[in-house]
């Protein structure tokens, strides 16, 4: 994983360039075939240019399976303490003794997952703090292309005009709505599992022949 | 970078349970999850082992027979992993659910390094070639009540009117109700009482169900056999029988749910049994049995259920008899309990049992009460043997008079056999402490059998000779685990499986069920109780009950072999023609009845 490191002839910028010009799938191809990797961010903050990546989970889902041999959890220096946000996460100064730089989690993360669909829940602000960490990074922003959960969580209520009481799209409502076993929350790899499996859920109670362009305009 | 969910769930189930938490992210880090839908046939590959997370799976047969549901914690694919050998069974989702897949490497590398996940996925398999068998047969010999009937209780309560009963069977469709009080059973009103006894007898509309009710009806247990309920039904004359669950009414099932649901079964051979009027017609029926058990063979009906059907023959023509010798000598002078030992006791009766039987009685067999009985006893007995069921070599029958005692009498047989006992003696009298009522008096039995238990139970001097009785034979393996072999009188070499094998476990089962008051006399039923009451432990049972299904199993497929070849039906096995899965299996029950005899002398005869 260090090897970008004593790889001194290639630029920073490049690590990104590569990543943005992998072909991604195209939006005609079955969801069943489309690769997609979940992710989770634990933050300091929501203000992606004031607040910190304090850490990354995230599992590949290939073929409709969550492939637990590449699930991966980080934890990041941060160069601010943690303080506050310690309440929601629950991780504490003393805990990033083994953390690594996001500079090489994101490393890995992009050359690892190029041409990858990533997908969250509530994508936005994992996809904003990633753009703007590869920004201060590398000097160059990452293109992810997203697909989000609680979007298709929503369009799929819509469609079946459930009304929906407060919080029902959040992560642990969506799992019990799917009868999903729960996790702990605030741990960004579990959540990233969880996240896994509603993905996997909503995929099987969708159409067999769903694409992803289909996901795509539910995520919007 | 384990996924808690994951590690955590392994870390509960069976066997991965044992593993430390390295071990279990080691083993999470090679498990794809995969989410199921309902209706969906799950692909099976070579090249991993399914664990259901979630969901219920349900595995058929090539046959599209059920073998059996699938739900949280259960395997499947290991007899792929174990052997090679597909076989062409489908799973199919019930619910949707979650799957892990664990990949073959991983399976392999955590047998080999721990020898009981290894053992555990091998005794999986095994059993599952049993299930896989007794499964086959499920479709009409061994079919339960429970198969049949489904929970659908329709009750009233005894102080509602006669036409409130009439108008709730109008509505729920049905010809007749449970009449419950305060939860309880109380009786049964049915189409028929509602014309007989109120119409016919012109008692008013407002009349109460409980003074036209049938009350304290025959009931049948949920999980009893169909055939069982056709025979109470024939006996008593009666076409409706609450089902019961755990002492709760549960649903109705009547004569016409029977005839719907089969139509060529052993129960048509009970019932006829119960209709023959002359021992001719009876030995006519008994005749049948050899062909009923070819076919019970080829419906691949597992052994203990042969057995269970067999020795409900056995116990009807018993019961035949006697009311046929009651006709033909008067109503008994008292009230009697027919008993039956050994393996029409224990209801594992095989095709070539003798009998067992002894008499019962209310008062002092002397005088007319003594002649009477003498008569009775050799009725039935002769008759009996004219059925083919042979007559016993040992001469333990109501026949002999030492086996026709009063409550007294026995009690103070037993208390000879339990206050001072010889080896000689118990090896004679073991069969009698497996006893069950054929006919006759319940109440007069449960006195006997409760006297019995408190005399046994903890009775340390007592237990310690009926173990070491049990401890005389031992399971015919070598030191070098091959099998001894022995002669008969008439055949060639060969293992009896009877005497070297199933009995040693009814001895073994039959020393921890009176050392605790245990009441049941089936060696299953026996090691069910004894793991539910914490008397041994539940592997050990587990173990025992397998080993028992093996060579019960074994025997049962020679005795097939034997009548269709045309002889004389012997429990003599020649281990040469076993495959060698089935070689497998009986290395291990003998095993199996090692372990349990080092384990029985350890626990009763240590102290003395």
């Amino acid at each position: 994983m260090l090897g970008w490191l004593s790889n001194k002839t290639t630029p920073l910028s490049h690590i990104v360039q590569t990543f943005n010009q992998h072909a991604l799938p195209p939006g005609s191809v079955l969801a069943r075939d489309c690769p997609f990797l979940v992710i989770d961010l634990e933050l300091t903050g929501l203000n992606a240019k004031q607040d910190h990546i304090v850490s990354l989970g995230w599992v590949p889902v290939r073929q409709y399976e969550i492939v637990l041999s590449e699930a991966r959890h980080y934890l990041v220096h941060s160069p601010v303490s943690v303080g506050q946000s310690a309440i929601f996460h629950g991780l504490h100064d003393k805990d990033f003794d083994e953390a690594l730089d996001l500079a090489e989690v994101l490393t890995e993360l992009m050359q690892r997952y190029a041409g990858y669909i990533f997908v969250a829940h509530h994508c936005q602000l994992d996809c904003r703090f990633l753009e703007v960490a590869s920004q201060r990074i590398f000097g160059k922003a990452a293109k992810f292309s997203f697909i989000d959960t609680l979007n298709i969580e929503l369009y799929r209520l819509q469609k079946q005009g459930i009304v929906m009481k407060k919080d029902a799209l959040r992560l642990p409502q969506c799992l019990s709505r799917h009868k999903l076993p729960q996790s702990s929350q605030h741990h960004a790899l579990a959540d990233a599992y969880s996240c896994a499996l509603l993905l996997l859920s909503q995929l099987k109670h969708s159409h067999a022949e769903i694409t992803l362009a289909d996901l795509q305009l539910q995520s919007r | 970078m384990e996924v808690a969910e994951v590690t955590t769930f392994l870390a509960g189930t069976t066997p991965f349970d044992q593993l430390d938490s390295a071990q279990l992210a080691n083993l999470a880090g090679n498990i794809s999850v995969y989410y199921c839908q309902n209706g969906e046939t799950v692909q099976l590959s070579a090249e991993r082992l399914m664990i259901v997370r979630t969901g219920i799976f349900a595995l058929y047969s090539d046959q599209q027979t059920l073998l059996t549901k699938l739900e949280q914690g259960d395997f499947y694919g290991y007899q792929l992993l174990l052997t090679g050998l597909t076989d062409n069974d489908n799973l199919v989702c019930e619910e949707d659910g979650l799957v892990y897949w664990l990949s073959a490497d991983a399976f392999h590398q955590i047998r080999y390094q721990y020898k009981n996940i290894d053992i555990f996925f091998q005794r999986l398999f095994s059993r599952r070639l049993h299930q896989y068998k007794a499964q086959q047969g499920n479709s009409r010999f061994t079919l339960k009540i429970s198969d049949v009937v489904q929970a659908r209780k329709i009750a009233i309560n005894g102080e509602q009117t006669v036409q409130q009963a009439a108008s709730l069977m109008t509505e729920k469709r049905v010809s007749s109700l449970l009449v419950e009080q305060e939860e309880r059973l109380v009786g049964i009103i049915t189409d028929r009482d509602l014309r007989s006894r109120v119409l016919a007898a012109n008692l008013p509309a407002q009349t109460q169900v409980q003074q036209v009710m049938t009350a304290k009806p025959h009931t049948i247990d949920k999980h009893a056999y169909l055939f069982e309920a056709v025979q109470l039904m024939s006996r008593h004359n009666v076409h409706h029988l609450p089902v019961m669950d755990k002492q709760q009414s549960y649903s109705m099932i009547t004569a016409t749910d029977i005839i719907r649901s089969q139509q060529d079964h052993p129960v048509y051979l009970i019932g006829e049994i119960h209709r023959q009027t002359s021992v001719d017609g009876l030995e006519h029926c008994a005749s049948q049995v050899s062909s009923l058990a070819l076919t019970l063979g080829k419906q691949q009906v597992p052994a203990h259920e042969a057995g269970h059907i067999i020795t409900t023959i056995t116990d009807a023509l018993t019961q035949r008899l006697i009311t046929l010798a009651q006709l033909e000598l008067g109503p008994p002078p008292c009230v009697f309990s027919w008993l039956a030992f050994g393996s029409q006791g224990r209801m594992d009766q095989s095709l070539n049992a003798d009998q067992d039987n002894a008499l019962l009685l209310e008062k002092e067999p002397v005088g007319a009460v003594a002649d009477y009985f003498a008569a009775l006893a050799d009725f039935v007995c002769q008759g009996l043997a004219r059925c083919g069921i042979i007559l016993c070599p040992g001469n333990i029958m109501a026949s002999n008079s030492a086996l026709r005692l009063s409550l007294k009498g026995w009690s103070g047989q037993f208390g000879k056999w339990v206050s001072s006992p010889t080896p000689e003696a118990l090896l004679k009298s073991s069969i009698f402490f497996d006893l069950r009522v054929i006919e006759g008096s319940k109440g007069l039995f449960n006195a006997l059998q409760q006297d019995i238990l408190a005399k046994t139970q903890d009775n340390a001097l007592f237990l310690y000779h009926l173990a070491q009785t049990a401890l005389q034979r031992t399971a015919p393996l070598s030191f070098l685990r091959n099998f001894i072999l022995e002669h008969d009188g008439k055949q060639k070499k060969g293992l009896d499986l009877k005497k070297r094998g199933i009995s040693l476990i009814t001895d073994i089962v039959r020393v921890y069920a009176l050392s605790a008051g245990i009441s049941e006399i089936n060696t299953r039923q026996r090691l069910v109780q004894l793991a539910a009451s914490g008397v041994m432990d539940s592997k050990d049972t587990q173990n025992l009950s397998d080993a028992f299904d093996v060579l019960a199993q074994l025997r049962w497929d020679k005795h097939q072999h034997d009548l269709i070849q045309g002889h004389d039906v012997s429990n003599l096995l020649d281990p040469n023609v076993l495959s060698g899965l089935q070689r497998h299996q009986l290395k291990d029950s003998l095993t199996v009845i090692n372990d349990a005899q080092s384990s029985l002398k350890h626990r009763f005869c240590r102290d003395l």
